[in-house]
C-alpha cells in the first residue's frame, strides 16, 4: 500500500512539473497559434542562469530565481520582437523559425556552458518521511508547492485581470479585438515574453531536481508538446490534466508494467486522444 | 600539365602530416567524454611531436562528433575513411555506435583502435581491421565486479541495467556471474535518458539489497544516485557505477550532494596508482597543460591510443593498412595502464583485444580511496548502515 501511495504521490508532483514545463507553451499557442520549439532552450538557459547566479556570482538562490526568469522574459521579448513579429498570420513560418531557433541555442549552451549537467543550489535538502509510510525528497516537495502556487497565479492573470481579458478577446477574435482598442501587437509581445519566463519559471524550479544540461531540451520541449496536445492546445486547464494524467500514468505504468518503458505509455495516450479526441481533452473543436 | 602539378602538389601537402582519426561523442548525453578525449588527445600529440613525429612527420588528429548516436557514428568513421582518408582510427565509448563503426572499419579496411566501448561482441566478431585497447564486459564483470561482491560477502544484488548494448551485455554477464557464484539478484530496467528514479527505486527498496550494480552511463546516474539517497535505500545499500567517468564528473558532487558519500565505483586510473612511467609522465603533463589534476579516466584511455595508434605507424614503417594490422599484431609498448598486447587467439572476445587492469574505488569523505583488488587497496571498503 505504501508503495501504491509513493508512485501515486510521484506522479502527481511529477504531473504538476510536467504542467509547468508545457503552460509557457500553451500560452503561446492558445493566444498567438505559434508554436514555440525552443521552450526547452529558454528553460535549459534559465537553469544555466540560475546555477551561473547563485554558484558562480555567488547571489542567494532565492534572488537568483527570479532574475533568471526575469533575463528570460527580457529575452522572450527581443525574439518576439525580432523573429517571431515578421511571422505572424503565416504558422509554417514560425514553425520553421523557433525550430532553427532551437538547434542554435542548444549549440550556444553547449558552447557556453560547456557538456557537463549543472544544478542550482538545493533550498532544501534530506528527505521527509511522509505519514510514516515513505520517504520523499524535501526539495521536490518545495518545487512542487511553489509550482502550484505559480499556476494558481497564472489562472488568475488570465481569468481575473485587465491584461488577461484582452489575451483572451485576441485569443479569439484579433480584428475585433483590435477595434475595440486592444493593442494587439504589445499584448503579443508581453504575452511571448511571459510564455518564456514560463519556461524559465519551469527550469528554475526544476534544476535543483533534475539538473539541466545543454542537450536535455529537445527531451522537455517534447513533453511540453505531448502535455499541451492531450489536453487540447491553448487550454491552461487542459495543461494541468494533461501533465497529471502523463504523470501517473508514467509512474503506475513504470511500477506495475515494465520500468524500460516508461514514456510509451504517456505516447498511447497521446495517440488514443488523437484518434478519438484530436482537439484533445480540455480543448476547442475546431 | 597543370593538373598534374596541381595533383602532386596537394598529394605532396597533404602527405606533410600523418592525420589519426577520431570517434567519439562531442555532443549528446556523454558529451563530457569528448571533452575528456579532447585533452588526452592535446597531451598525446605533445608528445608525440615533441619525439619528433611518425616517419618524419608531424602527427595531426581529425576528431569526428557521433553524438553517441550509431547512425551519425557510423556516418562518422565513413568520413574519416573516406574523406580524410586517414590510415587508422582511435577511439569511441559507447558500445552502440562501436558495433555499428565495426562494420565501416571492416568495410573499408580501416585499422581502428576502440579504447572504451565495453561491449564484448566488439571484439568477439573477429574482424581483422578492429582492436580494442581498453576494457571488456566480460573482462570488468568476470575479473572486478563479480569478485568484488563475492569476497565482501554482499548478500543480495540489485542490477540496474540502462537500454543500450552495454548496460545489456554487462548486466547478462553480472547474471551469469551471480547465478554461477549463487549470489541472489535483481534485475530493474531502466531508460537510457531516464531523469526519476522515485518509482524504480522504491520497487527496489522493496526487494532489500544490499549492493546495487547501477550500469547506467551520463547525468542519468547522478540522478539515480541522489534520489537512492532520497527514498532512503542508499547508503543502506551501496551503489557501484559500473561504469566510473560519470562518478568523476566536475559536477558530480554538486548534483548528489551528500548522497555521493560510500559512492562506489570502477575507474583504471588513480591518483596514487602509477603502473608504469608513462603514467606518472602523462600526470605532470596533464597538470602542467591544465593546471589540474585529471579526473576522468578516459583522457588517459585516449591518450593510450592515440600512442598505440603512432608506434604501431612508425613500426610499419607505413600508412599502409596491412602493415599497420601487422604492426599493431605486434604491439609490445608501455602505456598508462600497463604494456599492450593484444591477444591474437581467434574465436573469442580475446581476439584483438588488450585489458587494463581495473580499480573499484569508494568515495570516502570525498576523497578517492581504492578498495578492490586488495593488491592495489588504499583503504578498506566501507559499508552503510
Amino acid at each position: 500500500m505504501s508503495e501504491f501511495l509513493m508512485y501515486l504521490t510521484n506522479g502527481v508532483v511529477m504531473g504538476v512539473i510536467n504542467a509547468i514545463s508545457a503552460i509557457g507553451v500553451s500560452l503561446i499557442v492558445g493566444i498567438m497559434k505559434v508554436v514555440n520549439f525552443a521552450h526547452g532552450e529558454l528553460y535549459i538557459f534559465a537553469g544555466y542562469f540560475s546555477y551561473h547566479l547563485s554558484v558562480s556570482l555567488g547571489l542567494s538562490p532565492l534572488l537568483a530565481m527570479p532574475l533568471s526568469v526575469f533575463f528570460i522574459f527580457l529575452l522572450g521579448i527581443l525574439m518576439e520582437r525580432t523573429l517571431i513579429r515578421p511571422t505572424y498570420g503565416d504558422e509554417m513560418y514560425s514553425l520553421i523559425i523557433t525550430f532553427v531557433l532551437s538547434i542554435v541555442l542548444q549549440n550556444a549552451a553547449l558552447l557556453i556552458f560547456g557538456p557537463y549537467p549543472n544544478k542550482p543550489p538545493n533550498l532544501l535538502s534530506g528527505a521527509t518521511n511522509i505519514f510514516g509510510l515513505f520517504h520523499y525528497g524535501n526539495q521536490r516537495l518545495l518545487s512542487f508547492g511553489l509550482s502550484i502556487c505559480i499556476l494558481l497565479s497564472i489562472f488568475y492573470l488570465i481569468k481575473k485581470t485587465w491584461f488577461g481579458k484582452s489575451v483572451r478577446a485576441i485569443s479569439q477574435d484579433r480584428g475585433m479585438a483590435s477595434l475595440v482598442g486592444v493593442n494587439h501587437l504589445k499584448i503579443n509581445m508581453v504575452s511571448f515574453g511571459l510564455g518564456a519566463a514560463l519556461a524559465g519559471t519551469a527550469g528554475v524550479l526544476i534544476a535543483p531536481i533534475f539538473p539541466v544540461t545543454p542537450t536535455g531540451s529537445s527531451a522537455i520541449s517534447l513533453t511540453a508538446f505531448v502535455v499541451v496536445v492531450l489536453g487540447g492546445m491553448g487550454s491552461l486547464k487542459g495543461c494541468v490534466i494533461g501533465g497529471l494524467v502523463l504523470g501517473i500514468l508514467e509512474n503506475m505504468g513504470a511500477a506495475y508494467i515494465s520500468t524500460m518503458y516508461r514514456h510509451i505509455f504517456g505516447f498511447i495516450i497521446l495517440i488514443l486522444v488523437l484518434v478519438f479526441r484530436p482537439w484533445g481533452l480540455f480543448g476547442q473543436k475546431a | 600539365m597543370m593538373l598534374m602539378m596541381f595533383l602532386t602538389g596537394s598529394w605532396a601537402l597533404a602527405q606533410d602530416t600523418i592525420k589519426i582519426g577520431v570517434v567519439g561523442p562531442r555532443t549528446g548525453p556523454a558529451a563530457a567524454t569528448g571533452k575528456a578525449f579532447e585533452e588526452g588527445i592535446a597531451i598525446a600529440l605533445d608528445h608525440i611531436n615533441a619525439k619528433g613525429g611518425v616517419l618524419g612527420k608531424k602527427v595531426e588528429v581529425v576528431f569526428e562528433d557521433t553524438g553517441g548516436v550509431p547512425e551519425k557514428a557510423a556516418a562518422a568513421f565513413e568520413k574519416l575513411a573516406t574523406r580524410d582518408k586517414v590510415p587508422i582510427v582511435v577511439g569511441e565509448s559507447h558500445s552502440s555506435s562501436a558495433l555499428a563503426q565495426i562494420e565501416v572499419a571492416n568495410r573499408y579496411k580501416v585499422p581502428f583502435i576502440i579504447c572504451e566501448a565495453w561491449h564484448d561482441d566488439i571484439t568477439k566478431k573477429n574482424y581483422r581491421w578492429v582492436f580494442r585497447a581498453g576494457p571488456v564486459n566480460s573482462g570488468v564483470v568476470d575479473f572486478y565486479i563479480a569478485p568484488f561482491v563475492k569476497e565482501n560477502g554482499f548478500k543480495k544484488v540489485a542490477i540496474v541495467r540502462e537500454n543500450s548494448d552495454w548496460g545489456v551485455g554487462i548486466a547478462d554477464r553480472t547474471e551469469t556471474n551471480m547465478k554461477n557464484m549463487g549470489i541472489p539478484f535483481v534485475t530493474l530496467k531502466v531508460e537510457r535518458e531516464g531523469k526519476d528514479f522515485y518509482t524504480e527505486l522504491t520497487k527496489l527498496k522493496a526487494e532489500n539489497p544490499d549492493i546495487i550494480l547501477a550500469y547506467i552511463y551520463g547525468t542519468g546516474l547522478h540522478f539515480f544516485v541522489s534520489q537512492a539517497n532520497e527514498v532512503g535505500l542508499s547508503p543502506k545499500a551501496l551503489i557501484l557505477d559500473g561504469a566510473g567517468p560519470p562518478s568523476l564528473w566536475d559536477t558530480f558532487w554538486k548534483n548528489v550532494g551528500k548522497a555521493g558519500e560510500l559512492e562506489l565505483f570502477m575507474s583504471s586510473m588513480h591518483e596514487k596508482v602509477h603502473l608504469t612511467p608513462t603514467s606518472r609522465k602523462f600526470w605532470e603533463d596533464y597538470k602542467k597543460k591544465f593546471g589540474k589534476d585529471p579526473t576522468d579516466y578516459k583522457t588517459r584511455s585516449i591518450y593510450n591510443v592515440v600512442l598505440v595508434a603512432a608506434d604501431a605507424i612508425s613500426r610499419a614503417k607505413s600508412t599502409n593498412n596491412e602493415a599497420i594490422v601487422d604492426a599493431l599484431e605486434k604491439t609490445n609498448l608501455e602505456v598508462t595502464t600497463g604494456i599492450v598486447k593484444f591477444g591474437l587467439k581467434q574465436g573469442t572476445y580475446e581476439y584483438h583485444q588488450w585489458m587494463p587492469p581495473m580499480l573499484v574505488v569508494q568515495w570516502q569523505d570525498q576523497q578517492q580511496i581504492v578498495v578492490y583488488p586488495k593488491e592495489a587497496a588504499t583503504g578498506a571498503l566501507k559499508k552503510g548502515k
